[in-house]
């Protein structure tokens, strides 16, 4: 059989349990301010928004579209944050799980252009794969500068007893000297509890996950493969991720691949740890903030209490929701590739958006759990005339825990 | 089309509101039937009326057909315009509420608002639009007022519509700047003149393009109660439409929702609930005690009429209800509910309420043969769903879908097609007509008008789009004689 739109046949069910009811992109309610950023801050046409795009699924599919240069705008331009799936509201009727996965019909429709047409790809997604090809990692940093934020830390490269915590500190936080505090804060946040964590330092790969979401699953699916047997050599029986990507990675596309440690997000492995006694949250942090749900960890597993929970006790924190939060939350803009997408354009208007709702909410900060989301918000509350600092949550905790004010 | 018309267009709405690209194109050529969306060679997102006024008088003086589009949530398809050739106009950018006017109770919108922002915005003015059965969150103003406001209460309010003709002559339909030029704003339909609001409804947007609507203000009711009784058949229910209508009109604030044995399958495992019809009376006002007032007067009729409870049915309806300020506990069933139980055949009916006991076990029957019929084909129907309401005083409106397994074939949708042509012939042949003007279905419709009315249709088409460049082949076929 040929490989002509092999990703996407893969995708049929989900593109025939679509009714292109439209609800993806035009439903509205007090706390669905509306569903896609993406088409907000474009022209808005269909192809914007799920609906479309799954129509232009299905018409390839069935031979009545064929590829042009312009599907590379339907393609790419989503946040993949699956926004559209929770407002959908279609599940399936046995395992309640989203019945229209656009997220999984997106990641294909740009999988078999890449692999079919590279040639109308925009340039800079060509570079993500060239530098993971060349450095092991979509950012082009070099291995030697990967463990440059632990230097000095003396942490163990492998588990002593078969039962440590692995600390993943991932590419973004690696290879961005500006958040390299970050994870050494999570050193020491953890070590406060009395965890020593183990690191992978220079050898620690990328987990694929930017990857696979613009479209290079064949590649995708070998670093999944290679790293399993890393992760598992190294013998710990949990990994803790910094960034909410990794995270999600880690944790839903590893397990077929055999890795045997427990995933999660630093986040809710810190809410566990609040929630016995045994991390002290004690000093104060005197801020009115607004949390953002990072996508990858809010709606692609499931975490919006936790965050909550952890900076609800904070002393002297105020924590305030903007009117579209937790599963309704609207993705940063960074999302699925789009601070390549024309330019990162969109994705700076998109954040825009997001801060001025926040600050509407009374927010003096930002806080989230991702870099990606975090670096998007950051780039644009600097551009705007009164921006907000956008922290990670990681600094409200580390805060909280030595008394360090930002 | 010509590049010089396209260069033309975007000169109007700007570059960025115009796409020729193919994948672009091709994302409107599906809606949410299984009848199709048009096959446009350009699609143009315009920004306010006169934008509408000079796209459509530039397609005027070229011919070029146009089709307009509004949340693309028909079930029955849409007009076909000249395939590859139309302009397709997505009206969706038009979302604006351009006049919430708390004291005089109107609010005017653009069409292209979907109605769920629309009904967002009175909401957090204090004011509420009544749309029942209107799926809010997919369908534009405009859409709904041209392809189906027959079913959802709103056209008795609506006040003024500013239309496009075909031309591209702006007209404002309605007691207020169109019939008095010395008046600043809407506020009656019928006055200064004949009825030409309501020529615009239902019309499937054939005889202009809907920019902009003035819609009257119901006070946003702040206290909901729910009451449920299980009524044994349809004799009962009927019987039941009639107190409740005859209590409870021309207040519409109290609308009452019958599910039969189909759709009692899929809230309750109970077998026992296999052929009985499920009552709900959702009463909305403004106070607790009116509200606990009206729930036992329906609560008497239920008795008389041998409605019984059950526990379930009590803590659902203790669910639905919320006092002022309150939020619910649970709303109403979503698309998303409907889209989970697999591929639609929508099977609506809109008839005389006293007609009902006659029709409508005539209609279950027809889908249960169509059922078997699907069975032996190898389809496989997932859930069935009856309902029916009191559209008004003489006329219930309602539904006898069923739902099939989701698959990739071509086959099962082709089935699914014929069943809705089928039974909308089956019905039309019993003397009934759809509430919605869409698509195939408008064909349908026509196909059952007297010669006066036929005749008068296109009269009216003629006069106001001599080309036949406006949704073209909707109500007739765009190369028939009297469809222009």
């Amino acid at each position: 059989m040929s490989d002509h739109l092999k990703n996407l046949r893969v995708q049929a069910p989900a593109i025939y349990s679509c009714r292109s009811c439209g609800m993806c992109g035009n439903k509205m309610t007090s706390n669905v301010p509306y569903v896609c950023p993406l088409r907000e801050v474009t022209s808005g046409f269909d192809h914007f928004y799920a609906r479309g795009k799954i129509i232009i699924a299905r018409g390839l599919l069935e031979g009545s579209l064929e590829m042009t240069p312009d599907l590379a705008e339907a393609a790419y331009g989503c946040m993949l944050c699956g926004n559209c799936m929770t407002q959908c509201g279609a599940t399936d009727r046995t395992t309640a799980e989203p019945l229209v996965d656009t997220v999984g019909i997106v990641e294909a429709m740009r999988a078999d252009l890449l692999h079919e047409h590279p040639e109308w790809v925009a340039q800079g997604y060509h570079l993500l794969l060239a530098a993971t090809r060349q450095y092991d990692n979509p950012w082009g940093t070099p291995r030697s500068t990967r463990e440059k934020w632990c230097r000095g830390l003396d942490l163990p490269r492998t588990a002593q007893d078969g039962t440590g915590v692995l600390l993943f500190v991932g590419c973004t936080i690696a290879s961005t000297p500006a958040l390299h505090a970050r994870a050494r804060k999570a050193v020491a946040v953890l070590r406060s509890v009395g965890i020593n964590p183990v690191i992978l330092g220079r050898d620690e790969p990328c987990c694929a996950s930017v990857q696979r979401r613009i479209g290079a699953l064949d590649m995708a699916r070998d670093m999944v493969r290679r790293n399993t047997k890393a992760l598992n050599e190294t013998g710990c029986s949990e990994i803790v991720a910094l960034c909410a990507g990794c995270a999600n990675m880690l944790a839903n596309d590893y397990r077929s691949a055999g890795l045997t440690a427990r995933v999660r997000h630093i986040v809710p492995f810190l809410a566990e740890l609040l929630a016995q006694g045994r991390l002290a949250l004690h000093h104060e942090y005197a801020r009115t903030v607004c949390y953002h749900d990072p996508c990858h960890l809010g709606r692609h597993m499931g975490i919006y209490d936790q965050p909550r929970d952890l900076l609800r006790v904070v002393p002297g924190l105020r924590l305030v929701e903007r009117p579209a939060s937790g599963p309704n939350t609207l993705c940063c803009g960074a999302g699925g590739g789009m601070r390549v997408f024309e330019d990162g354009a969109r994705a700076l208007e998109i954040a825009t958006v997001g801060l001025l709702s926040a600050r509407e909410a009374g927010a003096v900060e930002m806080v989230t759990a991702c870099p990606f989301c975090e670096l998007n918000l950051d780039a644009a509350s600097r551009s705007m005339p009164d921006g907000m600092p956008v922290l990670d949550i990681i600094d409200v905790v580390h805060a909280a825990v030595e008394g360090v004010k930002e | 089309m010509k590049s010089e018309h396209i260069s033309e267009i975007r000169a109007i709405v700007g570059e960025a509101y115009v796409t020729d690209a193919p994948a672009a194109r091709f994302a409107y050529r599906q809606d949410a039937s299984l009848f199709g969306g048009t096959d446009a060679a350009v699609v143009v997102r315009p920004g306010n009326t006169d934008e509408v006024a000079r796209i459509m008088a530039l397609a005027s003086r070229h011919g070029i057909p146009v089709v307009v589009r509004g949340g693309g949530s028909s079930i029955y398809g849409q007009p076909p315009g000249v395939p590859g050739e139309n302009l397709l106009l997505d009206m969706t950018r038009m979302n604006r509420v351009l006049c919430m006017d708390p004291q005089g109770m109107t609010v005017t919108a653009e069409a292209g608002i979907i109605m769920g922002r629309l009904q967002e915005a009175c909401n957090s003015a204090g004011f509420y639009l009544f749309v029942p059965a209107a799926p809010v969150h997919t369908v534009s103003l405009g859409g709904w007022l041209s392809g189906a406001a027959g079913g959802g209460g709103i056209w008795w309010e609506i006040i003024s519509i500013t239309v496009v003709l075909p031309d591209g002559t702006v007209v404002r339909t309605g007691g207020g700047p169109g019939t008095s030029v010395r008046m600043t704003g809407a506020y009656s339909r019928i006055m200064g003149g004949p009825d030409l609001t309501g020529m615009f409804i239902g019309d499937g947007g054939s005889f202009g393009v809907k920019t902009e609507v003035t819609v009257r203000l119901l006070g946003l009711p702040g206290v909901t109660r729910a009451a449920i009784v299980v009524l044994r058949n349809l004799d009962a229910v009927l019987e039941m439409m009639r107190r409740h209508v005859a209590r409870v009109n021309p207040h519409p604030f109290d609308p009452l929702l019958v599910f039969g044995p189909g759709a009692n399958e899929l809230f309750s495992a109970d077998e026992a609930s296999a052929d009985t019809f499920t009552v709900m009376a959702m009463m909305q006002g403004h106070t607790d005690a009116e509200m606990d007032a009206r729930r036992e007067a329906f609560a008497a009729i239920a008795d008389e009429l041998g409605g019984e409870h059950t526990q379930e049915l009590d803590a659902l309806a203790d669910m639905m209800a919320r006092g002022p300020n309150e939020e619910s506990e649970m709303e109403m069933f979503g698309l998303g509910f409907f889209n989970s139980l697999g591929v639609a055949a929508w099977l609506p009916f809109n008839m005389p309420r006293t007609r009902m006991a006659e029709v409508y076990p005539q209609l279950v029957r027809w889908r249960e043969d169509r059922l078997l019929e699907a069975e032996r084909r190898g389809f496989e129907c997932q859930a069935r769903f009856e309902f029916m309401a009191p559209s008004d005083q003489c006329s219930v409106t309602g539904e006898v879908d069923a739902f099939f397994k989701d698959s990739p074939s071509p086959e099962l949708r082709q089935f699914v097609r014929a069943m809705i042509r089928d039974y909308q012939e089956f019905t039309h042949g019993l003397g009934l007509l759809d509430v919605y003007n869409q698509g195939m279905m408008s064909r349908l419709n026509a196909g059952s008008w007297s010669e006066g009315y036929r005749a008068l249709y296109s009269t009216l088409k003629k006069v106001l789009d001599p080309k036949n460049i406006l949704n073209a082949g909707l109500w007739l076929d765009r190369t028939s004689d009297d469809g222009v």
